[in-house]
């Protein structure tokens, strides 16, 4: 086994062996949208809404443990928008910005359960053979709806959406354009007029990386999903790789997981904490005119 | 834009997906706003204001005994400036009245007194009275012995008369 491990040179890492796009369940006709990460996000979808429903059904003052559970996600996700947006604007940002920290931590964390991205069709050696557990599936079943592009940045321009209909709300369309391109900083007199065009351009690139913004955002949590589930594959696969034995590479399985196992669990609060705070940041910078001066 | 498409292609960004994936978004948002954003919020903020209310309470409570301490300490007070006033005009209606009856005492003594004199003296007087008539009533049949002749009723009344002169004297 030793020898096996020494003989670096010799071993082939497959370390993207997960596919960087989702994979349809058919190829042609209406359901060919439905992918394995769509299907990931429809059953994320549905735990949420039972997790809710659970909590929320019957809401008392005194509340039950699950009410007690979702009052907390929320009271915490709340106080947390109302410390960056501030309290005006906190009602108004708060439902988009719990639905993104909910669903994006809960689609996180279901990428983690056993049989994402292992379970699938057309198991390797199979023809096309349903729940290829034995092998790696050519058609994982499950694949982490965040390690999609498409979900990413869905949410990314859902996000861009209600940042544009907030900031014109509270700060409306000549706030906004003033915020953007005017000078800052209290300049008067001929100071401030020689400094119109470099605000002008600064304000050029403020709009490109508004544009750029859905990009950032989708792509960040994208590549860090995507990265840990691939590297979550590879210390899976990193016995095979070694040509270690069947029962040595059984346990290398879980002794090589087991810890970016738990670095993937903190990976996925993380992204969901920051994809949120990222669009409470930009709303917050767009609205908060109040203490500027122009 | 085709460079852009083929970055998005390539990082399996497809219109129908993209659309599928939005609309989950989309009712994930509808299910939280409908089930957790208004009974949560509303329930937290139920919390929160019978909280306010609690703590509202607890201050006028507080505020309320505090005032009750005060109107408590005002009446103690009160009360002992009325039991010290009491007192001292019990103190002083009882040196008052031990004046009062030792004036009364001392006036019935002086009266007890004057009126034994009185008596003493109109004892005495009825005492020299009748001294006055036996030792008369004496003179008159000493008289009359030494004399030897009976004395009228003027001469008995003069010789009283005397009599009663000399002891008089």
């Amino acid at each position: 086994m030793l020898s096996s491990i020494g003989d670096l040179s010799n071993v082939t890492f497959h370390l993207a062996a997960v596919p960087i796009s989702a994979q349809p369940f058919v190829q042609t006709g209406f359901l060919s949208f439905l992918t394995n990460s769509i299907f990931v996000a429809l059953i994320v979808m549905t735990v949420i809404f039972l997790l809710v429903r659970a909590g929320t059904k019957r809401p008392t003052l005194i509340p039950s443990p699950m009410q007690n559970g979702v009052e907390f996600l929320f009271d915490f996700v709340y106080n947390q928008v109302e410390q960056v947006v501030g309290p005006k604007v906190a009602p108004r940002a708060f439902p988009l910005l719990c639905t993104i920290f909910v669903y994006v931590l809960f689609a996180n964390w279901f990428g983690l359960l056993p049989g994402v991205g292992t379970i699938g069709f057309g198991a390797e050696g199979t023809q096309m053979g349903f729940f290829g557990l034995s092998q790696e599936p050519e058609t994982p079943l499950l694949r982490p709806a965040t390690a999609d592009m498409n979900l990413t940045l869905g949410i990314a321009v859902c996000s861009l959406v209600v940042w544009f209909y907030i900031t014109m709300r509270e700060a409306g369309p000549i706030e906004f354009l003033k915020h953007m391109f005017a000078p800052k900083g209290g300049l008067t007199g001929f100071l401030k007029w020689a400094l119109v065009p470099i605000f002008l351009f600064v304000g050029l690139i403020e709009v490109v990386s508004i544009i750029f913004r859905p990009a950032t955002l989708s792509l960040r949590l994208f590549g860090n999903v995507f990265a840990g589930e691939s590297l979550l594959h590879a210390m899976q696969t990193l016995g095979d790789q070694f040509g270690l034995g069947t029962v040595a590479s059984f346990i290398s399985k879980i002794v090589f997981t087991l810890p970016f196992f738990f670095l993937e669990i903190l990976v996925g609060v993380l992204q969901a904490t920051v994809f949120a705070l990222l669009c409470a940041v930009y709303i917050q910078l767009s609205t908060a005119h109040d203490e500027e001066d122009h | 834009m085709g460079e852009i498409g083929k970055v998005l292609s390539g990082l399996g960004v497809y219109w129908t997906n993209f659309i599928a994936q939005v609309i989950i978004f989309l009712i994930v948002y509808m299910i939280l706003k409908k089930f957790a954003f208004g009974p949560i919020m509303a329930i937290l903020e139920e919390r929160r204001k019978r909280i306010e209310e609690t703590e509202a309470d607890r201050e006028k409570i507080k505020a309320q005994l505090a005032d009750s301490e005060t109107v408590a300490q005002a009446k103690i007070d009160e009360a002992n400036e009325t039991a010290a006033r009491l007192i001292a005009e019990a103190k002083e209606s009882a040196a008052a009245l031990a004046e009062r009856e030792k004036s009364r005492a001392t006036q019935e003594a002086q009266d007890i007194i004057a009126k034994a004199n009185e008596a003493t003296r109109l004892e005495r007087e009825q005492q020299l009275a009748g001294l006055k008539k036996d030792f008369g009533r004496l003179v008159i049949n000493a008289t009359g012995k030494v004399t030897g002749k009976v004395l009228t009723s003027e001469d008995q009344d003069k010789i009283n008369q005397e009599t009663a002169a000399e002891l008089a004297n």
